[in-house]
């Protein structure tokens, strides 16, 4: 593997509610090398939004780190002071949102939005500059450059997530995270948004960490894909792996249990229970209440993210057999 | 289509809703939103249809006519009645609508939305018991409990007496299929049932609605975006584009070979959940747009990569039977 450009050790965070804290994100580690495209796939609530927004330092008012950090090159993120980290977000890494009607201002012309973006993170950029900037973008996300000029209600769903992106790109980032890039979208503009954003990728050779609950997106874009469960890493190698000899119980049943139309129609698996309360989560093995392959020691000791095959690591105690 | 009705349950024939879109406030001209736009299919006893499309093609609206939360525009909705004869229930009113009522029931998308929060889920299964004047209250207590136990809310007598908050996605959309299901309807419009659902959830509601359908007789029009939940969930798929239904097939016969050039992209463009897996986009122009007072020819023609002059000439395309209870609405099939 290349020298790591972003690294995650230990990561620890905690939402403090009237109810007592959350544990959103807990020692989650991974690394990321230039260029390349990590997959970051489980189901609401198990930390994969809370983990994006903690590489960029942009928890709500009571998300608190719990430990951890958070390597880009030699600098932790997460003992910068607010200036530096500013000077990070956007420069650094950026973050695509979920194509919503609210991650752009409704009032404003997007070509504006983006220029801000610019003037902001980039240093102040004269109109002409900025103009010349966001036209160019617009052609690598493949909008004509006249529509700068339009507000985001003349945009469709499609055409906002590509302004989305042309923002996440406007200050050349390193690192882009794009959270559930085409979760709002209809598949065919889906597909063409995930084909746009890997041919971006593979021009600028930035790296790019991919979020979302669809392993079958996931599939498509990722080189590498961690499973996460209730706030921990359950699973991480490359895709192939995962998909040929998944060892954590919960990737094998996340698999199965996904429709897909292509292959032979298999009966999809359905894991019984439903996932934790945070607030109060399981000892051990956060997955132990619903997993088929629970011992004993599961329900006591927490496993830790162990070397399984060379580069594909999971937290499990009594994994999978490899089915050859 | 066939001829032969007697395994028919739920016929829809050249049903047609229109919006009225107004413009400004002084212009008297009106122009209407074709989301539903003549469209005939049939729904066999025992089997259940799936409809799939983007947003805005029209799957929610027909599904929403053929329980009559909407009134069509035109067109006929034919539903087996008790004297097992074919009814049209498109225009029908008051006493003899509440009739059907008990025939037809619907699930919807959001179960955080469809529950009345300040009813606890005994009063929320009951109510079809209710309005339709069925049993006695420990009659309905007992039907309550059954059916609850039966949708996987176990022990039921822990759960009646709660409300919808207390309840996860899952278990929320459990009650709303019991409360579809608990007047015995032969047929459900199920609006993405399952699509506000995590997956290690969904299979397992899935599951249950194919238990259901067998257990009970009763018949869905499946509504989803999702193709590949379409696959599990019925054995025929109609696709819906701009109001129209464009092709309706056996489902594997579909998937494996679409023959509209639209249904092609669509399902072309399905992300396959396997790295090692190849798959070729075919690449349609343009996007969807609302098909406000369009013009008559094929609706997919502006996007259509095969479409040629007579395509621009003619109406939209009849659908079709191309062999093998294969429907297709388009002239160069």
């Amino acid at each position: 593997m290349a020298q790591a450009l972003l690294s995650v050790e230990d990561l620890t965070m905690n939402y403090t509610t009237r109810k007592g804290d959350v544990s959103a994100v807990d020692k989650v580690s991974f690394s990321l090398a230039e260029g390349e495209s990590i997959g970051i796939v489980g189901e609401s609530g198990c930390g994969k939004t809370s983990i994006a927004i903690s590489l960029l330092r942009l928890l709500p008012d009571n998300g608190h780190f719990r430990g951890g950090s958070v390597w880009l090159g030699d600098i932790d993120l997460l003992s910068l002071s607010e200036p530096d980290m500013n000077k990070v977000r956007w420069n650094r890494i950026s973050m695509v949102f979920q194509a919503a009607m609210n991650a752009l201002n409704p009032v404003y012309r997007v070509g504006d939005q983006i220029i801000e973006a610019l003037n902001v993170h980039w240093g102040v950029v004269t109109r002409e500059q900025g103009r010349d900037r966001v036209a160019q973008l617009f052609e690598m996300v493949g909008l004509d450059p006249p529509l700068m000029d339009r507000y985001p209600h003349e945009y469709s769903g499609g055409m906002r997530q590509r302004a989305i992106i042309a923002m996440a790109l406007s200050c050349n980032p390193d690192i882009i995270i794009a959270d559930e890039p085409t979760t709002a979208l209809d598949v065919i503009v889906q597909d063409r948004i995930l084909k746009q954003l890997r041919m971006i990728q593979d021009q600028l050779g930035m790296s790019m960490i991919y979020i979302s609950h669809d392993i079958a997106v996931i599939a498509e874009v990722a080189e590498r894909i961690g499973v996460m469960y209730a706030g921990r890493m359950a699973e991480i190698a490359d895709s192939v792996s995962i998909f040929e000899r998944p060892r954590h119980p919960y990737t094998y049943a996340l698999m199965s249990a996904f429709p897909s139309i292509t292959g032979e129609k298999h009966e999809l698996f359905t894991i019984p229970g439903e996932p934790p309360d945070l607030l109060d989560p399981p000892t051990g093995c956060r997955f132990h209440p619903r997993c088929p392959n629970a011992i004993e020691i599961c329900r006591e000791q927490q496993p830790p993210l162990e070397e399984k095959h060379p580069n594909h690591f999971a937290a499990c105690w009594n994994p999978m057999e490899v089915i050859q | 289509m066939s001829e032969d009705n007697s395994n028919v349950l739920v016929k829809a024939e050249g049903l047609t809703k229109l919006f009225l879109v107004e413009k400004g406030i002084f212009s008297r001209s009106k122009s209407y939103i074709h989301a539903v736009d003549k469209i005939n299919f049939e729904i066999y006893r025992g089997e259940s249809l799936s409809l799939v499309g983007e947003s805005g093609c029209g799957k929610t609206t027909t599904g929403k006519l053929l329980v009559r939360l909407h009134t069509p525009t035109d067109g006929h909705i034919y539903i087996r009645n008790y004297e097992n004869e074919l009814t049209d229930i498109a225009h029908r009113k008051g006493k003899s609508m509440k009739e059907f009522r008990r025939r037809v029931q619907m699930i919807f998308q959001d179960p955080f939305e469809s529950l009345n929060p300040r009813r606890t889920i005994f009063d929320t299964v009951a109510e079809p018991l209710q309005v339709q004047g069925m049993g006695t209250y420990q009659e309905k207590e007992e039907r309550v409990v059954a059916l609850l136990e039966r949708v996987g809310l176990t022990p039921a007598s822990s759960f009646i007496f709660r409300f919808p908050h207390e309840l996860s996605g899952g278990q929320r959309q459990r009650v709303a299929i019991a409360r579809a299901l608990i007047i015995d309807p032969i047929f459900v419009a199920a609006d993405e049932p399952t699509s506000m659902l995590d997956v290690s959830i969904r299979t397992g509601v899935m599951n249950l609605m194919t238990e259901l359908a067998d257990e009970m007789g009763v018949s869905y029009l499946y509504i989803t975006h999702d193709l590949a939940v379409a696959r599990y969930m019925t054995e025929r798929i109609a696709v819906m584009y701009l109001g129209k239904i464009v092709e309706l097939a056996p489902t594997e016969d579909l998937l494996h070979r679409p023959q509209h050039p639209y249904t092609k992209a669509l399902v072309s463009a399905v992300p396959v959940p396997d790295p090692r897996y190849n798959r070729k986009t075919i690449p349609i122009k343009g996007g969807i747009s609302a098909p406000i007072d369009p013009p008559p020819r094929c609706r997919f023609y502006p996007r259509c990569p095969i479409a040629d002059d007579f395509c621009r000439d003619n109406p939209h395309p009849p659908i079709e039977d191309k062999g093998g209870n294969h429907f297709v609405a388009c002239y160069k099939v």
